[in-house]
């Protein structure tokens, strides 16, 4: 393995019954994620990506094939055992947000320092640091159904990564927004990668988003059809 | 922040929790006011069997072994030195004389039987055992005056003033007869007992019995938690002169009353545990159900499954605690009420009277009708948070 390398799939395979059929979702899939790398994975619906970022992001396991997190492999380990390693070393941004109702923007952003362990001081200082960095600390009380899709979606960036990850894992993450605050929301990941090195990984099928991608990986009917770089892709 | 997560998400559907609320209040009222009304009935049953058999009885030795031949025959008699005796102790608050004889009572045109009871006219109105329908009570110095049963009187066409004649059998075992003036006419509130029973003075049943013995020995305490204790110290001075029994020995019909009384309370208490079982279960599998992909998220995020268990069980915990709360409020509100509203109950069977509703308010019944609720809905909650705590990420992440 790569010394710089978050992420490295070797030959995955992955299928999913659907109904009587098989689906083959991935079939012999490789891949390194450097740290530090912004990276898109494109692709037409049904072609996998999902797949390919649930098993990146350790809540799926591949039939065949091998997942090292961080230099650890967990294909072996229980999904239930690596809720350490979804703690600790990955962030996820989803695209229907996902963040709990019941608790304020503030406390979405704290709930992962709290599975952590990290003490009061800190806490509050590293929720007031990624609030005011996605531009919403005044947002603070304001419980999801209060905020706007583009402040889930930040209040969402904030969580994970208030944890300080090493990977973030982001499913079409502006596919439940308009262009011109997707485009906001991207320009905030690259905005965070380039000042934390945090490893981002994102799918997506916009052309437009594609574009600000540093390397992009095309999915298609579950094989990888090309790496390519940003200017290429675009 | 689980614990406030699970207490939030109580009050996300408020008319869900309302209804579910309002089931465990539901049966945490029906635990207060049947157990508050069976701990009244209870204490009432308790204090008024032991106003009518004292709370230890003694006898003559072999009393409870033989089968007597004639009456009296394993009586007392030097009752005054024991009861001389028995009232130093300063737990014992009295004693009474007691006789109990059967025979027959006419009235010159018709007979009947009965059963009498003979006792200490002063003891015997203080004891407040029965009810006068008409008449007197008995008096001091008058051994011939007896108080006859409502029943019996009717039986005997007998008016207060009017004489009859008992007739028994001594305790030679020859008959005896004797003139009886009728002071008065008594309920007991026992019909049956009404239609045969007959009280007087214990020099009368002495005169009547041809004999000084009395039969038993009632003995009083100040409180009925000494019970046992003074047993054991009569038995200990007079192991081989005197037996004693205990008002629990002695009274059958109360231990009945108490097993059917918890028998139905059991029953309640099953009927409010299926209800508030399925109840707070099916608000807890609504949630669960609802909130599938909030679980992914949580468990995508690093929450362990032990986490998501302790959420979903802490969920049921709470709701068994705010209704658990809700309910002793509304059961001594309600209670209240009820005491205070003087509601008559009907006699019950064999009953002449019929009784005031009450409701002991006892902690004991507040707090075990709090623990059932909150038992109750923090164990509907674990197979739903088992599931919930189970579920497959992937699977709750795509779930709509």
């Amino acid at each position: 393995m790569n010394k710089q390398s978050v992420v490295q799939l070797t030959a995955i395979d992955k299928s999913y019954p659907l109904g009587r059929v098989v689906v083959r979702a991935l079939s012999g899939v490789s891949l390194d994620i450097a740290h530090g790398d912004f990276i898109a994975l494109a692709g037409p619906s049904g072609s996998g990506k999902t797949t390919l970022l649930n098993l990146i992001g350790c809540i799926d396991k591949p039939d065949r094939g091998h997942v090292l997190i961080d230099g650890v492999d967990v294909t072996s380990v229980p999904l239930h055992r690596l809720a350490a390693t979804r703690r600790d070393v990955l962030g996820f941004v989803f695209q229907t947000f996902n963040l709990i109702p019941v608790l304020t923007a503030w406390e979405n952003v704290e709930y992962p320092l709290l599975l952590r362990g990290v003490g009061r001081r800190e806490r509050r200082e590293r929720v007031t640091r990624w609030l005011e960095l996605v531009g919403l600390a005044d947002q603070a009380k304001q419980r999801p159904d209060q905020l706007s899709g583009g402040q889930r979606q930040r209040v969402a960036i904030a969580r994970a990564m208030a944890g300080d990850p090493k990977l973030v894992i982001a499913d079409e993450p502006t596919a439940n927004l308009d262009s011109e605050t997707g485009a906001r929301i991207l320009d905030l990941l690259g905005d965070i990668n380039a000042t934390t090195g945090c490893t981002f990984v994102f799918s997506t099928h916009d052309a437009a988003l594609i574009e600000r991608a540093e390397r992009v990986i095309r999915i298609r009917d579950g094989r990888i059809a090309s790496h390519e770089t940003a200017t290429v892709a675009a | 922040m689980l614990t406030k997560i699970a207490l939030r998400n109580i009050f996300r559907n408020r008319r869900r929790s309302a209804i579910t609320l309002a089931v465990i209040v539901f049966g945490a009222v029906g635990l207060i006011l049947f157990g508050g009304y069976k701990a009244i009935t209870f204490r009432g049953l308790r204090e008024s069997t032991i106003r009518r058999i004292g709370h230890l009885q003694v006898f003559g030795a072999g009393a409870s072994k033989a089968e007597s031949q004639k009456p009296l025959e394993y009586g007392l008699e030097n009752a005054a030195a024991i009861r001389r005796e028995i009232e130093r102790d300063p737990r014992v608050r009295t004693t009474a004389a007691q006789i109990t004889l059967m025979g027959l009572i006419s009235n010159g045109d018709k007979s009947e039987t009965y059963i009498a009871t003979a006792v200490e006219p002063e003891k015997e109105r203080a004891a407040n055992a029965h009810r006068l329908v008409s008449g007197s009570e008995l008096p001091n110095n008058e051994s011939d005056a007896v108080l006859i049963g409502k029943g019996l009187a009717t039986a005997m066409k007998a008016k207060p003033g009017d004489y009859l004649t008992l007739l028994t059998t001594t305790v030679t075992g020859s008959l005896n007869a004797m003139d009886v003036r009728v002071a008065g006419i008594m309920t007991t509130g026992v019909r049956e007992y009404d239609d045969r029973a007959i009280k007087m003075p214990i020099a009368g049943a002495q005169q009547l019995l041809q004999t000084n013995k009395i039969e038993k020995l009632l003995v009083f305490l100040h409180k009925t938690e000494d019970t046992a204790a003074v047993d054991a110290t009569i038995h200990q001075k007079y192991a081989k002169t005197l037996e004693t029994k205990s008002w629990p020995q002695l009274a059958s019909f109360y231990h009945q009353v108490v097993m059917l009384y918890n028998g139905i309370f059991g029953f309640l208490g099953l009927i409010v545990f299926g209800t508030v079982v399925f109840s707070v279960a099916n608000t807890i599998v609504m949630s669960v159900f609802e909130r599938t992909r909030e679980i992914g998220t949580l468990l995508s995020v690093g929450t362990t499954r032990g986490k998501v268990w302790r959420m979903f069980f802490a969920e049921g915990f709470l709701i068994g605690v705010i209704g658990g709360l809700l309910g002793i409020i509304a059961g001594v509100v309600l209670a209240k009420l009820i005491n205070n509203g003087n509601v008559m109950l009907p006699p019950p069977p064999g009953y002449t009277r019929g009784y005031p509703l009450q409701i002991l308010l006892e902690t004991p019944v507040l707090v075990t009708s709090f623990v059932i609720s909150v038992i109750t809905a923090t164990l509907s909650a674990i197979v739903p948070a088992w599931k919930a705590s189970r579920m497959k990420i992937v699977d709750a992440l795509g779930h709509i």
